[in-house]
């Protein structure tokens, strides 16, 4: 218990301390806006595009090729870890598996689905 | 595990679930209600895997698997009817998908 | 706990012989796809076709031969009985139909894409059709839906993607209802084979639960009535040949989970409560279906509409779960995919790839430009009212005699007077065509005309007409009970 003493500690303090910087600023500070005090940044750049614009398609069809290629080879770890208790009839069903995904994979690359244009 | 367990676990999934249809009902942005059907599914495998455990049986876990291989491809053929449909407007919101009126 | 050493006795040749039609169909979708990368540009859409109905035709040999041999393979994983492999033949069946519309879809589509897409989808609903337990019936059914997502999208007209995205949205909802009920169902009962679902633990609230939400997912993919209202835009929007393959194929995988649910996996004390609501939906399918073909001015639409009747029929022989029901069900599924795939064919016939064969407008004195196309579609019309001489006549009889002879006196009357309202619905279609040219229709539009949709016209015609006068009505159908 005693080490986490410490850490209670400092959590208190860190939580005090991060609220006092929140609120005391409201209460004691007098406003006096100006031009130049409501910019978004009071020094660099305005920025001139909106933020969190649109990303190309390529990257969602790339994205989308990730997310099954990457699940597909979670399939793989049951069969790794009972790989030796299966035996052939395991190794047999994964080459399976992995020649249907290679065919797959030689599909997409052939239509030009993994090219950055 | 205990019975009070089970129900807890359960509840859970059930709230995860319904939080799912609530999202797919009342959003109208296709990817949020993409994310629904996701949780639906999240939902079930949190009870498949519940289940698995209070019956002491491997096939909870299993489904549990096939069904996290499911809902990757459902993510991926949906982004991909999304993209579609959506590339050439500004918005994504099923509203403007009118031209099949039902 | 299953060890390998278990498992690995447990598989034996007969296992793999119940899944052979399936293996190959999958099998024939990845050469269809190897073809596509080897072969030169313009042989792509004939030997996509081609591989495509030869891996369908062989695997229709492999179920002609395992009809006769009812096996539980794979520890009663797959069940392939007479009453699976029939249905699989009725999907081997009008997936090979909706290839030969294949030439409707557009040039650039990548029809070995969609030809591959085309046969995992039915492979999928193969599995479904045997299922013994929940994993293979989640696994054929988003094997189906996820192919079927995609080929709906298939068209740059921006009403297929908008059905892709609908269908999308509304049916992956429905997939995971219907999970989470299969769930719930594995949670109350410690099993996730069907045969553990007929002793649940007495008293358990949750199984009615799980049930209720299996059976919305089920009526969802069927589309009846309450469920329906995805159909008609998915129909209208999706490419020809995948809405043709939709009408057929994707019920009767859904209608052999239906069934094997009632007739195996119904317990005896709960069959009223059960089926009571099957009677519902179905009785609503049948007027409400019918109803609303009645205004429509797309030949897609209306068969969607159509369909939603047809299916209403169907489910309503199971909802007294007799023996004599499912065989009168099952041959009447053999009468809908004929009937409603050979108007499809008239469809594509007409179609060339803007899709127009679908607008009624393009049926408008159509008798007197095309009379032999527009015989053909007033006869699957005719038959799809269930007039004779058609098959549809004799199915629907069938139908009535086995609802009757389960009780359902009203379920009956329901069933005649949809009967009546289609009559309606079709009726019009075959008065549009055989109406006076009143001004020349522009006859260039519809020159495009393929041999394709003219080989499944006449397979379809022959099996109306001769199904019609000789109904050889499937016998050994009784699902196997493992």
């Amino acid at each position: 218990m005693t080490p986490y003493v410490s850490v209670a500690i400092y959590l208190g303090v860190a939580t005090v301390a991060s609220l006092a910087f929140c609120i005391l600023p409201g209460l004691l500070a007098q406003p006096r806006p100006n031009a130049t005090k409501e910019e978004a940044y009071e020094c660099g750049v305005e920025p001139t595009s909106v933020v969190g614009g649109r990303f190309p398609v390529r990257f969602y069809l790339i994205a989308m090729l990730f997310v099954i290629f990457d699940v597909e080879a979670a399939s793989f770890y049951p069969w790794a870890v009972q790989m030796h208790a299966l035996r052939a009839f395991g190794l047999g069903e994964m080459v399976t598996f992995v020649v249907t995904l290679g065919i797959g994979y030689a599909f997409v690359w052939k239509k030009g689905g993994l090219q950055w244009r | 595990m205990a019975v009070g367990e089970l129900s807890n676990y359960v509840t859970l999934s059930a709230v995860l679930f319904f939080l799912g249809v609530a999202g797919v009902i009342l959003r109208r942005n296709p990817l949020v209600m993409l994310m629904g059907v996701e949780l639906m599914l999240n939902a079930s495998n949190l009870a498949l895997v519940a289940f698995s455990r209070a019956w002491g049986s491997m096939v909870g876990h299993i489904f549990a698997f096939l069904v996290i291989t499911v809902a990757a491809a459902e993510a991926a053929i949906g982004l991909a009817i999304i993209v579609v449909v959506f590339h050439r407007s500004a918005r994504v919101d099923v509203d403007d998908v009118t031209i099949l009126k039902g | 706990m299953i060890t390998a050493a278990a498992l690995q006795h447990a598989i034996t040749a007969a296992d793999w012989e119940a899944l052979r039609p399936i293996i190959w169909i999958a099998g024939g979708a990845l050469a269809v796809l190897l073809f596509d990368l080897c072969l030169p540009r313009g042989a792509h859409r004939i030997s996509s076709v081609l591989l495509g109905v030869t891996s369908l035709v062989w695997a229709g040999g492999f179920l002609v031969r395992n009809y006769h041999t009812p096996y539980a393979a794979f520890g009663g994983a797959f069940l392939s009985d007479g009453f699976s492999v029939v249905f699989q033949g009725a999907i081997v069946l009008a997936t090979l139909l909706s290839l030969l519309f294949v030439y409707t879809f557009e040039e650039r589509i990548s029809s070995a894409g969609a030809v591959a897409l085309l046969l995992w989808a039915a492979s999928g609903a193969m599995l479904m059709t045997g299922a013994g337990n929940l994993l293979i019936l989640f696994l054929g059914l988003e094997l189906l839906s996820l192919a079927l997502y995609a080929l709906c999208g298939m068209a740059s007209r921006r009403a297929a993607r908008e059905a892709a995205l609908k269908y999308l949205l509304l049916s992956s909802m429905a997939s995971a209802v219907m999970l989470y009920g299969m769930v719930l169902l594995f949670g109350v009962t410690g099993s996730v084979n069907f045969s553990a679902f007929l002793a649940p633990p007495p008293g358990n609230p949750l199984y009615l639960v799980a049930l209720g939400l299996f059976y919305v997912g089920v009526a969802f993919k069927l589309g009846l009535v309450p469920f329906h209202i995805w159909m008609p835009d998915v129909f209208e929007g999706a490419p020809l040949p995948v809405t043709a393959f939709m009408s057929v194929a994707t019920k009767a995988g859904m209608l052999a989970v239906l069934a094997r649910i009632i007739y195996v996996a119904t317990p005896a004390g709960l069959a009223n409560k059960v089926l009571l609501p099957i009677w519902v939906v179905a009785a609503l399918s049948m007027i409400i279906g019918n109803l609303a073909a009645l205004s429509q001015s797309n030949l897609k639409r209306l068969l969607a509409y159509s369909g939603i009747g047809q299916i209403g029929y169907i489910v309503a022989a199971f909802a007294g779960a007799t023996a004599l029901g499912l065989r009168y069900a099952l041959f009447y599924l053999l009468a809908y995919l004929f009937m409603t795939l050979g108007a499809f064919a008239v469809i594509a016939a007409l179609s060339d790839q803007a899709d127009e064969g679908a607008r009624l407008v393009s049926y408008a004195g159509l008798a007197h430009r095309r009379p032999m196309l527009a015989a053909a579609m007033s006869f699957f019309l005719i038959g799809l009212a269930g007039l004779p001489p058609t098959v549809g006549f004799m199915g629907k009889l069938l139908l009535l005699s086995s609802v009757l002879n389960a009780g359902y006196i009203s379920l009956a009357v329901l069933l005649i007077v949809g009967t009546a309202i289609s009559i309606y619905a079709y009726a019009k279609i075959i008065r549009v065509m055989y109406a006076p040219m009143r001004h020349e229709v522009v006859a260039g539009a519809m020159s495009a005309t393929w041999p394709l949709p003219w080989i499944a016209i006449a397979i379809c015609s022959v099996a109306v007409l001769g199904l019609g006068l000789y109904p050889l009505v499937p016998s050994a159908v009784l699902p196997l009970v493992k």
